[in-house]
């Protein structure tokens, strides 16, 4: 098998990245000229010492690394856990060796992908060994465990040589995944998906578990290796000699101490705190915010300031904000198996009515983003090839304020000789209680109104809005206003792939809302996934996303920025690729 | 009185039981979050989500469901454990119930003073301007809801955020067992904005009942006796009107044991109302169950001790 050795530093971004966006194609969605946007290079030096609060409003959506899937927990796992690669705080698209000595050695034909590890990273107490590839390798077969529950590995760690056998108990371990010596992993794979397998490695997924201390936590159902885990990286969530976290208390507090073992010259981070607190439970962001604004040492966690409070720091204090582009995106999604939306000419109408300003506005108006028009969000690899900010060229996305006669121009074609929805039918409409989300219902649900349709809005918490409606196509829900999608990594196929890939509609948690299901689509896609090379998966996906855009089956209305904010003795550091606070750099003054 | 007491216990036991069948019941027949998928994250595959939902047992009829979780609490006392961060739930409640009991006691204490303080004064006074006044704000605490009273106090009073920065806010609640003077400074504001509607609320009906009882025969005859008015009113008059307020303190204490859930989410506490609230927007069954019979549980007792406590305040009460 003919191997693509990457040794220069350059080659080994695009490698990992999987997008052409490292050499700057992604200019058009640059938003340093806006009020607070991060600049292109932050400082990151830094005092050592003292203690930074992160303020929040939830929990982590897992303690665990291996299960971890959220912004707000990679702030945690970064700072405490060393996957093969991971993101400096500058550069959201090229991941950088991190537990790995180098780039992910990818074959030719993209099915054999092999990584060198360090062999002087030591976890935390009591485990005080140096990780090894086996520990990689047991983090990875973990979290195929349903007691662990991770929600991503199939996706990109499926075809994985033996996973299905151990999946299935037939196996005790995944037989595709080599550790020739304690310093190599290779995983070997049944297609050619090694392009993304590499850049899934940049996830905390890969961060190495010691199996002789985890696998007794991990026979526990659910696994109780998170409230028992060990670290790798610069910080520890605080524990007793025996490894049982006292730092952490659900929905109330995470306490970040520094890791004894980390050795400094083993890695890029700085680490220049001492102690990290998350104190959760901050239900009321607007107190919250204020609180961070007037306060000392403090940051947000997994809330951004509320509108009103968001254009009061622009207007007095726009140096405690920090946007960045988040990397997602939110659309309104149409069923298009079921009527009036199976009809390709009435989801064009629909998306050339949209008032998507009106909707952009209900989350703060144009500081929060661009307007999307199509389905990769900036600073992502494919955005630019796609059509960047401009969008695609499709006329019933070209009106951000919406366009009627358009929009009955379409109805015509559609079926529909007055230009108006006749049908009497009300169209089930599932949206999110209290908040932003269900001003964006509302809104949404005016826009259709005014092709005549009957929208019939059911508003639910965000949970039930997914698990018991959007996600399950057997709940015939017609309008999905509330959705959106955020990347994986920096590769497009992590925006496109789940939420319009015919293959990916399911019973239970299913993402791809408008279940999409067009051939030709579903085949490009298959073809891309085995794409190699960061500039030609670009071009495979961003034609892919033109193909998805001008089926219409969902309206694009925002790629979302992330807005945080810090006290002023803070020198906050955004890690770009998360769009939160890299707990790791950000030091106070 | 044993024997009443124990014909309690029964019931209690009876009601304990039923509360946590009608909240299964009701887990189950409204649209609620579903447990599996939410555990399984954004892009699990479906013999995932499948086989998580065989591990929490959620494929087996909802009885069965039902008296697993039964067996496993009266036998283990075991909660079970929590869908969303694999912790017990027993250890998640046991952690947050210091912060409820504080929160509630000191409230509690705060409100008996005031509402009685007040509710006396306003009785032996009827019809002054001090009876007015006290009366008026009273009706103004009762319809100041705690959410809007306890934001209006963070940003009046708060340490950080307030314009007379002169109490701890949000945020701040610290445990008694790590810093008893942190602990008090931080629930100073919560209880005085707990305390409002429940003192306005026990000194208007205190001031009602205390006015009506010191309008009878008996207390007519006290004062003819001679007694001091002092005497007269704590020992012959309050004792009498006093049964409601304590009726209605026994259900409130017991309700705020159970979770105060607007003052802890205003202040940031970290009670038992912030994890029932949480548990219902995660679809968590198990924290949703423990929490709901805590709070039963709570209710239940602390009417009991009402009802025995009346046999002592009252003489004419007895028991059969």
């Amino acid at each position: 098998m003919k191997s693509i050795r990457v040794c220069s530093a350059a080659l080994l971004a695009l490698m990992l990245s999987l997008t052409v966006a490292a050499c700057g194609s992604s200019s058009s969605s640059n938003t340093s000229t806006k009020v607070g946007a991060v600049p292109a290079e932050q400082s990151l030096t830094g005092k050592t010492g003292g203690n930074l609060t992160v303020v929040a409003s939830s929990d982590v959506d897992y303690i665990d690394p291996g299960a971890a899937y959220y912004q707000f927990t990679f702030m945690v796992t970064t700072a405490t856990q060393r996957a093969l690669y991971s993101f400096g705080p500058d550069d959201a698209v090229n991941a950088v060796p991190d537990l790995a000595t180098q780039a992910p050695d990818v074959s030719s034909d993209g099915k054999t992908v092999t990584v060198k590890i360090k062999s002087n990273v030591k976890f935390s107490p009591p485990v005080n060994r140096a990780a090894t590839s086996a520990d990689v390798k047991y983090a990875i077969e973990r979290a195929f465990l349903p007691t662990v529950a991770n929600g991503y590995a199939g996706a990109y760690f499926g075809d994985i040589i033996g996973v299905k056998e151990f999946q299935d108990g037939k196996a005790t371990e995944i037989s595709g995944i080599d550790t020739p010596n304690s310093t190599t992993i290779v995983f070997n794979l049944n297609r050619g998906t090694g392009g993304v397998v590499a850049g899934a490695l940049a996830l905390p997924i890969s961060a190495p578990v010691p199996k002789e201390y985890a696998a007794k936590f991990d026979a526990k159902n659910p696994s109780t290796y998170g409230v028992n885990q060990v670290a790798t990286g610069p910080y520890m969530i605080e524990a007793d000699s025996k490894g049982a976290l006292t730092g952490y208390e659900p929905g109330k507090k995470i306490n970040l101490v520094r890791n004894p073992n980390w050795d400094r010259a083993t890695d890029f981070r700085k680490a220049y705190l001492d102690t990290i607190n998350i104190e959760e439970g901050n239900d009321d962001t607007t107190v919250a915010s204020r609180q961070i604004l007037s306060g000392n040492g403090q940051v947000n966690g997994d809330f951004g300031p509320p509108p009103p409070v968001l254009k009061q720091i622009v207007n007095t204090t726009p140096d405690q904000l920090a946007l960045t582009p988040s990397g997602g995106l939110r659309y309104v999604s149409l069923n298009t198996t079921l009527a009036p939306f199976n009809n390709l000419n009435v989801r064009k109408a629909v998306l050339a009515v949209f008032d998507r300003e009106a909707m952009r506005a209900t989350r703060g108006g144009p500081l929060l983003g661009p307007i999307a028009n199509h389905f990769i969000p900036p600073a992502m690899g494919g955005f630019d090839e796609a059509g960047g900010l401009t969008g695609t060229g499709v006329d019933f996305l070209k009106y951000p304020k919406g366009n009627l006669a358009l929009a009955k121009e379409y109805m015509k074609k559609g079926g529909f000789p007055s230009g108006m929805y006749t049908g009497s039918q009300q169209l089930l409409m599932v949206g999110t209680s209290g908040g932003a989300a269900q001003k964006s219902s509302e809104v949404a649900a005016a826009q259709l109104e005014k092709l005549g349709f009957k929208p019939k809005l059911r508003l639910v918490t965000q949970d039930s809005m997914y698990t018991k409606f959007c996600n399950v196509p057997k709940a015939k829900v017609v309008i999905c206003p509330n959705v959106g999608w955020l990347k994986d990594f920096a590769d497009p196929q992590t925006i496109l792939d789940p939420t319009f890939n015919g293959k990916n509609i399911v019973d239970v948690n299913n993402s791809n809302w408008p279940q999409l299901n067009v051939a030709s689509v579903n085949s490009a896609m298959d073809s891309a996934e085995v794409v190699v090379g960061a500039s030609a998966r670009n071009k495979a996906w961003a034609a892919i996303d033109r193909q998805i855009t001008a089926q219409a089956p969902a309206i694009p209305w925002i790629w979302d920025d992330t807005a945080n904010i810090r006290s002023t003795n803070v020198a906050g550091v955004i890690n770009k690729f998360n769009s939160n606070w890299d707990l790791s750099f950000t030091s106070l003054k | 009185m044993i024997r009443y007491i124990l014909r309690r216990l029964l019931w209690v036991v009876f009601l304990l039981f039923a509360v946590s069948f009608i909240t299964f019941v009701i887990f189950y027949l409204l649209p609620s979050a579903d447990p599996a998928a939410l555990r399984a994250g954004r892009q699990p595959n479906p013999a995932l989500v499948a086989s998580i939902r065989h591990q929490l047992g959620l494929d087996q009829p909802w009885y069965v469901q039902y008296g697993r979780y039964m067996k496993n609490l009266i036998f283990h006392f075991d909660f079970g454990f929590s869908y969303q961060n694999g912790v017990p739930v027993r250890q998640l409640i046991f952690s947050r119930l210091p912060a409820s009991i504080s929160l509630a006691a000191g409230a509690a204490f705060l409100w008996l003073v005031v509402g009685i303080g007040v509710g006396i004064i306003a009785a032996v006074r009827p019809r002054t301007k001090l009876d007015r006044a006290s009366m008026g704000l009273a009706l103004v605490g009762i319809s100041a809801p705690v959410y809007w009273l306890g934001l209006v106090a963070l940003y009046l009073f708060s340490s950080d955020i307030g314009l007379i920065p002169i109490l701890p806010g949000a945020n701040s609640y610290v445990p008694l067992s790590e810093d008893p003077f942190s602990w008090f400074t931080s629930l100073i504001m919560p209880w005085c904005v707990l305390a409002v509607s429940f003192a306005a609320f026990y000194s208007r009906l205190l001031r009602g009942n205390l006015t009506e009882v010191l309008n009878e025969d008996y207390i007519r005859t006290a004062r003819a006796k001679g007694l001091s008015e002092r005497r007269v009113v704590f020992r012959h008059g309050l004792r009498s009107a006093i049964t409601p307020i304590v009726t209605i303190f026994g259900l409130d204490l017991g309700i705020l044991l159970g979770g105060a859930i607007l003052t802890e989410t205003v202040f940031n506490i970290p009670g038992i109302g912030r994890l029932s609230y949480s548990s219902i927007v995660r679809s968590d069954l198990p924290v949703i169950q423990g929490t709901v019979l805590l709070g039963a549980f709570f209710i239940v007792f602390a009417n009991l001790f009402v009802d025995i406590f009346y046999a002592f305040l009252d003489p004419r009460v007895r028991y059969e």
